[in-house]
C-alpha cells in the first residue's frame, strides 16, 4: 500500500521528469541534427573539404581559430580585470559604473557592437580584418565573462579572506592567491560561457571580418571568414553542395566546442569547503 | 619584566557602536593570556585590534595604543604586523584550493622566510609537529584539507600560523565546537610552545577550567571593558568583581 504522501512525491518526481524531458528534447534534436546532417554532408562530399581552400571550410575554420583566440584573449582580460576589480572595490563610482555598463551590453543587439567597431576600426583603417572581428566578439564576450568573475568571487567566503590577511597577506596576494584560488571553477566556466557565446555569434561579423572566403587570412590585419557566418550565408544559397558545406561547418564548430568545454572543466577542479 | 604587548586606551568603534571602551592590557613576555567574558562583548575584536585585522571591517574606528615589543603597530605596516602577531581564528579556515602542504608553506613562501625547498620542507614539518598534526597528516600532505576533521583543519590552522615563527600567538576560542581530545591536543600544543619556544600567548576561551589549564593569566571584559585581570588560579578562585563572579558561576555569558 502507498499512503498518499508517497503518491504525491511520485507524482511530483514524475512531473519534474517529463518536464526536464520536454527541455532537454530540442537540445538533443539540434546536437542530433548536426551530427546527422553533418557526418552526411562529409560523407556525399568527402573529408577534403575540410582543408580545401575554393569550395571548402578550410578559411572559415581558419578565421574561426584566429577569432577564437583573439576575442578571448582581448575580451576574457578586459572582463576579468574589470571583474576583479568590481568586486574587490563593490562602493566606488568606477565600479557601479561599470556594472551598469556591463549589464546593458548584455541586453544590446551583437549586430550594433559590430556595427561600433566598424565605425571606429573598419572604417579609420579603410578595411575589413579579423582583428575588427574578434574586438567585436571580445564585446559579446566581455559582459558574460565580468559578471561570472564577479559573482565567483564575491562567492568566497570572507573567513578564507581573513585567513589570507591573519597571515601577513597583501591585499593584491589574499585576492591572486586565495579568492581567484577558490574562485577559478567560476571564474572558468564563466569564461566558457563567453566564449561559447561569442564562438556562435554571427551579427557581430557581418560588418567586421568581410566574409572572405576565397583565401586563407594572410594577417589578423587581413579580411577573413568565420564558420558560423559561412553557415549563415551558405544556408541562403540554392545549391545543395553549399548546404553540405554549412552542415559540415556546423559539426566541426560543435565538435570543437566540445572538446574545449571538457578539457576546460577537467583542468579545473571545483574548490569544495 | 618584559611586556610582549602593551595596550593602553583602546577604543574600537564599529559602524558608530562603541565596541571596545578604555581597554588597557599588559601582557608579559612568555606568559599565556586567556580572554574570557560573555558573547558578544569583544573579545574577538580585542584580539583583532592587536593584529589590526578590525580595520577590514569598513566603518571601523580605533583609537589608542598598542605596542608590540615596544613599536606602535598601528604606525606600521598592517601585514607586516599581521606575520608577527598571527592568529586563529574562531572557526577552522584552512585555504581550501591549497593541499595540507602549501596550507602551512604559504606564509613562509610568501615571506620569502626560506631559501631552499628543503629548508621548507622541514619547517613545514616542524609547524605540523608543533601543532600535534604532524602524524595524522604525514602522509597525505598533498590531499586537500577538507579531507581532515574540524579539530585536524583547526590544528591545520596553527600550523600555518606557526610557520611564520611568530613571537606572538593569538587564538580565538581555539576548542570551541571540537571534541575533547582535540581540545586537549591544542592545550598541549600550546603549553608546549609556550615551553619550548617562548612564545606568548593570548586566546579566548569559555571554559574557566580549561583557562586555569592552560594560561597565567586571565583578563574578564565585560561589555567591551576589562572589568577584572590578574593570575589565573587566583582570578578564577577568588574572583573580585561580582560580574566575574556571575559570570564563572555560569549566570551570565
Ligand atoms: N563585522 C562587524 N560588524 C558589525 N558589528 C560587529 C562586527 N564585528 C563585531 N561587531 C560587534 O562588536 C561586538 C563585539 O563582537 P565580538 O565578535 O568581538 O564579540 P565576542 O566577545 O568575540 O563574542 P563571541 O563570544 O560570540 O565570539 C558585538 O556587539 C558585535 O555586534
Ligand atoms: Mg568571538
Amino acid at each position: 500500500m502507498m499512503d498518499s504522501r508517497t503518491i504525491k512525491e511520485k507524482a511530483f518526481l514524475i512531473t519534474i521528469f517529463i518536464l526536464t524531458l520536454l527541455g532537454v528534447t530540442p537540445v538533443f534534436y539540434v546536437l542530433a541534427s548536426v551530427f546527422y546532417k553533418g557526418i552526411e554532408a562529409f560523407a556525399r562530399r568527402g573529408l577534403g573539404i575540410l582543408i580545401k581552400i575554393n569550395g571548402g571550410i578550410l578559411p572559415a575554420l581558419v578565421g574561426s581559430f584566429v577569432l577564437s583566440i583573439l576575442s578571448t584573449i582581448i575580451g576574457v582580460v578586459l572582463a576579468f580585470v574589470a571583474g576583479l576589480f568590481v568586486a574587490e572595490f563593490p562602493n566606488s563610482w568606477v565600479s557601479k559604473a561599470t556594472r551598469v555598463a556591463s549589464r546593458s551590453l548584455l541586453e544590446v543587439p551583437t549586430v550594433l557592437l559590430g556595427m561600433l567597431v566598424y565605425i571606429i576600426l573598419v572604417v579609420p583603417t579603410g578595411h575589413f580584418s579579423l582583428l575588427a572581428g574578434a574586438l567585436a566578439l571580445a564585446l559579446v564576450m566581455l559582459p558574460y565573462v565580468m559578471v561570472h568573475v564577479e559573482q565567483a568571487l564575491e562567492s568566497v567566503p570572507q573567513l578564507y579572506k581573513e585567513a589570507g590577511y591573519s597571515i601577513g597577506m597583501s591585499r593584491a596576494q589574499v585576492l591572486f592567491g586565495v579568492s581567484v584560488g577558490i574562485a577559478k571553477r567560476g571564474i572558468a566556466s564563466g569564461v566558457l560561457m563567453g566564449f561559447a557565446k561569442a564562438m556562435g555569434e554571427t551579427a557581430p561579423l557581418l560588418f567586421t571580418i568581410g566574409a572572405a572566403r576565397s583565401s586563407l587570412p594572410c594577417s589578423i590585419l587581413s579580411p577573413g571568414d568565420a564558420v558560423p557566418l559561412m553557415i549563415f550565408q551558405y544556408a541562403q544559397m540554392p545549391q545543395e553542395y553549399y548546404h553540405d558545406l554549412a552542415w559540415a561547418g556546423s559539426l566541426v564548430l560543435v565538435i570543437a566546442f566540445l572538446v574545449v568545454f571538457f578539457v576546460v572543466r577537467r583542468l579545473v577542479k571545483e574548490v569544495r569547503y | 619584566m618584559d611586556h610582549a604587548i602593551i595596550v593602553e586606551k583602546l577604543n574600537v568603534w564599529i559602524r558608530g557602536n562603541h565596541v571596545l571602551k578604555d581597554i588597557d592590557l599588559k601582557v608579559p613576555q612568555g606568559s599565556v593570556t586567556a580572554i574570557m567574558g560573555p558573547s558578544g562583548s569583544g573579545k574577538s575584536t580585542l584580539l583583532r585590534s592587536i593584529n589590526r585585522l578590525v580595520e577590514l571591517v569598513p566603518g571601523t574606528r580605533v583609537k589608542g595604543k598598542v605596542m608590540v615589543f615596544g613599536r606602535d603597530i598601528y604606525s606600521e605596516d598592517p601585514y607586516r604586523v599581521r606575520k608577527d602577531v598571527t592568529m586563529v581564528s574562531q572557526t577552522p579556515n584552512p585555504f581550501p584550493h591549497m593541499s595540507i602542504y602549501d596550507n602551512v608553506a604559504i606564509g613562509p613562501k610568501i615571506h620569502k622566510l626560506v631559501k631552499s625547498k628543503k629548508e621548507l620542507d622541514k619547517l613545514v614539518r616542524w609547524a605540523l609537529e608543533k601543532a600535534m598534526l604532524w602524524d595524522e597528516v604525514k602522509d597525505r600532505l598533498h590531499e586537500p584539507p577538507t579531507v581532515l576533521s574540524g579539530g585536524q583543519q583547526q590544528r591545520l590552522c596553527l600550523a600555518r600560523a606557526l610557520a611564520l615563527k611568530p613571537k606572538i600567538l593569538m587564538l580565538d576560542e581555539p576548542t570551541a565546537n571540537i571534541d575533547p581530545v582535540n581540545s586537549k591536543k591544542i592545550e598541549e600544543a600550546i603549553k608546549a610552545l609556550v615551553r619550548d619556544e617562548g612564545i606568548t600567548v593570548i586566546f579566548v576561551t569559555h571554559t574557566p577550567a580549561q583557562a586555569v589549564r592552560v594560561s597565567d593569566f586571565i583578563a574578564f571584559i565585560y561589555n567591551g571593558r576589562i572589568v577584572e585581570y590578574g593570575p589565573s588560579r587566583e582570578l578564577a578562585l577568588n574572583p573580585t568583581h561580582e560580574l566575574t563572579e556571575k559570570f564563572l558561576r555560569g549566570e551570565i555569558g
